[in-house]
């Protein structure tokens, strides 16, 4: 019965098989009872939009022009992490020194990352999907979702950022969170469960049909496009029942900062089952003019709506099941142009968060003037030699690796073209 | 020879050559589907082309994207490419080999590694070239191959009729319509289309449609401040000082306020797109949309321009916010002298869309972006042209941003799009007030990036007034305008773009894509040249893709299993999720009103945009949509059965030739007048003309009837409709006693979740 239901849904639609596995999700109107919801792991990946300047971040320097806030030997250390000093220049958000003093000891930084490109539409493709010369691949966040939940009725959320789903999973953007309470109930007058449209048998009548007509389709030789998009189709409406289990983890009041709402809305469809990963992104870090003064507001409030979600997480029970990645699509320039600002950089960094990651490291490095420095991908050590540039399709194949989907259909759909002995090896420790 | 072979297995294990089990492929048709396609296109055209890097060496290659003769630039193509093929250096060194590895001063460096699959390929055209006849043959047309269209079946007229008019005009075809259709076939559609294309609905379309390319509704202030207030500052706040002491109630007074500020800021959203309104209404040449020396105002916006007494005349109605008619302004004045536009003629320097206020407000440039942004978005809507989509992996892009001094001018990396992007960033080089739009930068034009100009050819400095129009006048005549705007109509057809050519060589479905990418590329042109003809009359290009084959696809003969032909029909067929707007205009054609709630949030929810930070609409249904759909199928089917009923039976929509007292199973009169309504049901909502013996009619059938056995069975029901759906009509025709009317709900509801109506 089940495997009937996932065919009809649409595995067979979307091209390819899809394994029925444990976190494979879906509900069967027919047989009366829920499937249980999605469990994790969640995935979060909080974007910088813009560009942010890591030396006022994870990779500090302090030498010659780079940073006009502080010298080298104001450079800070929790652990392993180096960090540069911006406690004292904040009006509002989170410092680096609170950030990396409660989270340190979680956190797994790359520094280093080569992206390759100064451009900011290019960048964010290429470091959203570990392409850069398509635009046919999708986010690491949508093809989890897709392998992982797709049956999910929020598997894939986004609230910015480059969102390209490859057409192998549904996107859903949910701008308010109310809206959502809006459409938990949708068999109800008004949304009231208690008040259905239709009596229980008029529905389950009606529902039956919907499944004979949708059998009877998969039979017909449609057009691929047909067979996807009434295979995703039936699987929306059908699944959709599952958002009534939203609405109870719905806070009473929203929060006013950009990241935190946009943070409830996809904790709230973590902790309800419906969702399996989220982009979550504040732009605005493209400092061209006044480097300093721009990134210090941002980089605080990115810090803190971070923070809010590791916090919010630990208070909903789910930290444990949470998987945080933090990127921006470039870096800025080692030197200051003529208006105070830093132009776009191909050397960043990128960090990382949640269970099976061992923290308070940090692999690879850039040098005084901000240059990559090669990575052994065996070792992971600076190897100036033999070492590789990592880019965007290493963090990514890593990332398949982690989440246990680098062999599913979807990714061998998509292939990131690396050998073995280029991929990063115990990248999570 | 031993080599060579070598060379060619390895290319076979690749899957690189295009078909590598027929050893008799032609020279041709290796060049076309394999160098061309796989190298030539896609590495060596970006700078070897007129205008490009190296337009000065003895390699200039020809782009298809700017010719017409696809077959012609194919042959000159492949013989550029011969004819290099044959140089060599030295002792039997190919200088095309050494050439591609950075060697012999190439002066893009190195683009290839002697281990690329790209290489291989070059060295296997270098050793053909050298064996086959100088003269290169006629281009490889691969005669055996299906056709592209063969086993799929093509939707009928009757269906492809209701397409056109709920897609163009939000609404059912006329019985008119549907007999000439009946009795022409597609020879009727575009009589039919000429007279749709005179009716409002249809504008509403065309102007939604456009904004969802230039999403000029998107920019970021409020609407008046699209007038400078450097050159409008006295005007274009004119509904603040509005008289409206004829209203003596003050209440009355302050919503007549916010009534007029809001026409008039939505008149003012509202010109950019009631240019291409006008310019299609009109049957003027779409090139008007970058060359109109005109732009579109209403008696509330030219009070915002200062105009509205000397126009007042013009308008039939001055009180009307939203008539639009054309006006040609004059040069800007601003407050101070310096602010005033340079003109020769006393004019603004119009150029359609390019000089737009709006446009150029939602498209605004910085200090550092220096128009390149606006550059980028020219490219793409005018020319079609994603100038980003494929940005070249540079080998260190710090360590060349560190190396030069000005990396734009001097790394041959960063000059291959430079050289292109900035000359068009120059030609706005006047519009450059970061909160306006028309201003002068101080310091004048920056030295450290290539100056103005289009593709080569340079601004003369008497031009600059009219920078604009200049760049207008030279896309009308490049011949990619024609093509991008038959690219923007399918975009406005199906929601999705046109298809991209394949880049994974090493995909062993490369040629299935690229076939698919062929044959839609075919047809562009087809519609592109046939457009063209027409005076560019953008209706021509809306009328040929309705009747081509890529629009009509609806299904196959069989199932298609293999999966390089279901690659080729991967993106085939329209089958097109409907936005909020056009699911709300559908509900109205069908049943006489919209739904009315998928608007604000719940559209945004439902994949909509807001033009300004969410601008590409969902293609695919979530759990969220599939909700709203739940509740948009009980909702209007709740509202809509009973009022039906309610109609007498000559005006209904839905129940026209039934009563709620016909039961089934009854008589065999009973069963037959059931079956025809589910008939008439199935072709009003989702247009599908079903036999009444069909599968899908008893299935509907047993559903209506299944309901009203279970009520029959079921004690304690209320001998009524539901509350909800009968409380604004009157009490006693909405009786329920066997259930029926809520049967028929049921079946309504049924529909309304289904593909054929929440698709296209």
């Amino acid at each position: 019965m089940r495997r009937d239901f996932l065919k009809l849904c649409g595995m067979a639609g979307l091209g390819l098989a899809c394994p029925i596995g444990p976190n494979a999700q879906a509900f069967d109107p027919l047989k009366g009872k829920d499937e249980p919801p999605f469990d994790g792991p969640y995935y979060i990946v909080f974007n910088a939009s813009g560009g942010w300047d890591t030396t006022y971040l994870m990779d500090p320097k302090g030498v010659g022009d780079i940073n006009r806030l502080y010298k080298e030997g104001d450079i800070l250390t929790k652990g392993n992490h180096k960090y540069a000093p911006i406690a004292k220049h904040i009006q509002g958000g989170m410092s680096n020194e609170a950030f990396f003093g409660e989270f340190g000891n979680d956190l797994l930084t790359l520094n280093g990352l080569d992206y390759s490109v100064n451009n900011h539409a290019p960048g964010a493709r290429y470091m959203a999907t570990g392409k850069l010369d398509s635009m046919a691949y999708p986010t690491f966040a949508a093809l989890v979702a897709a392998c992982k939940g797709p049956t999910c009725p929020l598997s894939f959320l986004t609230f910015g950022n480059y969102s390209a789903t490859g057409n192998i999973v549904a996107m859903s953007r949910v701008p308010y969170l109310p809206s959502l309470q809006k459409i938990a109930n949708a068999d109800g007058i008004e949304g009231n469960a208690k008040s259905p449209y239709h009596d229980d048998f008029a529905l389950n009548r009606i529902e039956k049909a919907l499944r004979e007509q949708r059998e009877s389709r998969t039979v017909l030789p449609l057009l691929p496009r047909q067979e996807r998009a009434e295979s995703m189709l039936y699987a929306a409406q059908i699944n959709s029942k599952f958002m009534q289990r939203v609405t109870q983890h719905i806070p009473a009041t929203i929060p006013k900062e950009r990241l935190a709402q946009q943070a409830e809305i996809a904790l709230a469809s973590f902790k309800a089952g419906v969702c399996v990963s989220a982009n979550l992104s504040i732009g605005q870090f493209d400092s061209h003019v006044n480097n300093d003064p721009d990134q210090m507001k941002l980089i605080p409030e990115f810090l803190a709506g971070i923070a809010y979600v590791i916090r919010r997480a630990e208070a909903l029970k789910i930290r444990d099941k949470l998987v945080v990645v933090i990127q921006s699509e470039m870096g800025r320039t080692p030197t200051y142009n003529k208006q105070n600002g830093k132009d776009h950089w191909s050397i960043g960094s990128i960090m990382f968060l949640g269970p099976r990651i061992k923290g308070n490291r940090v692999i690879g490095a850039t040098d005084e003037k901000q240059f990559h420095v090669p990575l052994n991908p065996q070792t992971l050590a600076i190897d100036k030699a033999k070492g590789i540039r990592v880019r965007p399709e290493h963090i990514h194949e890593a990332l398949r690796q982690y989440a246990g989907i680098a062999d599913h259909g979807f990714s061998k759909k998509f292939p990131l073209g690396l050998t073995e002995k280029e991929k990063l090896q115990g990248f999570w420790g | 020879m031993k080599a060579g072979l070598m060379i060619c297995v390895s290319l076979i294990a690749l899957g690189l050559l295009a078909n590598p089990g027929r050893a008799e492929e032609s020279t041709s048709a290796f060049f076309e589907k394999t160098v061309w396609a796989k190298v030539g296109e896609r590495t060596c055209l970006k700078c070897h082309k007129a205008g490009g890097e190296a337009e000065e060496s003895k390699f200039v290659l020809t782009d298809p994207k700017r010719s017409q003769d696809q077959t012609e630039t194919m042959r000159h193509n492949q013989g550029v490419f011969t004819k290099i093929a044959r140089l060599e250096t030295g002792v039997h060194q190919s200088r095309m080999l050494q050439k591609v590895v950075g060697k012999l001063n190439h002066g893009g460096k190195e683009v290839l590694k002697a281990d690329f699959p790209e290489y291989r390929i070059i060295a296997e055209w270098v050793k053909r070239a050298n064996a086959m006849p100088v003269a290169p043959r006629p281009v490889f047309v691969d005669k055996n191959a299906p056709p592209f269209f063969e086993g799929v079946v093509m939707l009928d007229d009757r269906r492809l009729l209701r397409r056109v008019t709920l897609s163009l005009a939000g609404r059912l075809p006329t019985e008119a319509e549907l007999t000439d259709v009946a009795k022409n076939g597609l020879k009727a559609l575009p009589k039919i289309l000429d007279l749709l294309m005179k009716e409002d609905a249809f504008y509403d379309r065309l102007r939604e449609g456009f904004n969802d390319i230039f999403l000029t509704e998107g920019f970021d202030d409020v609407p008046e401040n699209a007038l400078s207030y450097e050159h409008f500052s006295t005007t274009r706040g004119w509904t603040q000082n509005h008289d409206l002491s004829h209203i003596k109630d003050e209440k009355e007074r302050r919503q007549a306020g916010y009534k007029l500020s809001n026409d008039y800021r939505k008149a003012m959203l509202g010109e950019p797109m009631k240019l291409i309104e006008h310019i299609v209404k009109n049957d003027r040449p779409f090139t008007e949309i970058v060359t109109a020396d005109y732009i579109m105002v209403t008696p509330y916006t030219s009070r915002g321009y200062g105009i509205f007494t000397e126009l007042k005349p013009k308008f039939k109605n001055p009180d009307d916010p939203f008539e639009y008619i054309p006006v040609k302004l004059k040069a800007l004045v601003g407050r101070n002298r310096v602010e005033d536009q340079d003109s020769t003629t006393g004019f603004y320097a119009h150029a359609g869309l390019l000089s737009n206020f709006q446009y150029l407000k939602r498209y605004p440039t910085t200090e550092t972006n220096r128009n390149r942004q606006r550059s980028r978005v020219y490219f793409q809507h005018f020319l079609g042209i994603d100038v980003l989509e494929l940005a070249a992996r540079v080998s260190d892009a710090a360590a060349v941003s560190a190396k030069f001094d000005n990396p734009t001018m001097q790394a041959s990396e960063c000059v291959v799009c430079h050289k292109t992007v900035d000359p068009i960033a120059g030609l706005f080089q006047d519009y450059w007030k970061f909160e306006g739009v028309y201003g002068k930068r101080k310091d004048g034009w920056f030295k450290d990036m290539f100056g103005a100009g289009y593709e080569g050819d340079t601004l003369p400095p008497k031009e600059r007034w009219r920078a604009l129009q200049w760049l207008g006048e030279r896309t009308a005549k490049d011949p990619r305008f024609a093509v991008a705007m038959v690219e923007h109509a399918y975009y406005l057809l199906t929601g999705r773009k046109v298809l991209q050519p394949p880049k994974e060589l090493e995909d062993s479905l490369y040629d299935a894509k690229r076939r698919a990418f062929q044959e839609q590329r075919k047809q562009v042109e087809t519609i592109a040249t046939h457009f063209g003809k027409t005076g560019l009359n953008f209706k021509s290009v809306l009328k040929d893709w309705v009747v081509s084959d890529f629009y009509r696809a609806d299904g196959l003969t069989t199932l298609a299993v293999h999966p390089k032909r279901r690659t080729e029909l991967e993106d085939l067929g329209l089958v097109r999720m409907l936005a909020p707007e056009q699911v709300e205009r559908k509900v109205g054609a069908i049943f006489g009103q919209p739904w009315g709630k998928l608007n604000d949030q719940m559209a945004m929810l439902y994949g909509g945009i807001d033009s300004k930070e969410v601008t590409e609409r969902a293609t695919d249904p979530s759990g969220a949509m599939g909700a709203i759909q739940r509740i948009l199928a009980n909702d209007v089917a709740c509202k809509q059965t009973a009022l039906d009923f309610n109609r007498k039976a000559k005006d209904r929509l839905l129940f026209p030739h039934i009563e709620p007292d016909v039961l089934p199973g009854t008589s065999p009169e009973a069963d037959a007048k059931i079956r025809q309504t589910i008939v008439h049901l199935h072709q009003r909502v989702l247009g599908h003309y079903e036999r009444v013996d069909s599968p899908e009619v008893e299935r509907s059938f047993q559903l209506f009837s299944g309901i009203v056995k279970d009520a029959s069975e079921r004690k304690g029901l209320d001998p009524r409709e539901n509350y909800h759906c009968r409380r604004n009509l009157p009490g006693d025709a909405l009786a329920d006693p066997k259930y029926t009317i809520r049967a028929w709900r049921g079946v309504v509801t049924y529909l309304l979740r289904q593909p054929g109506f929440l698709y296209e």
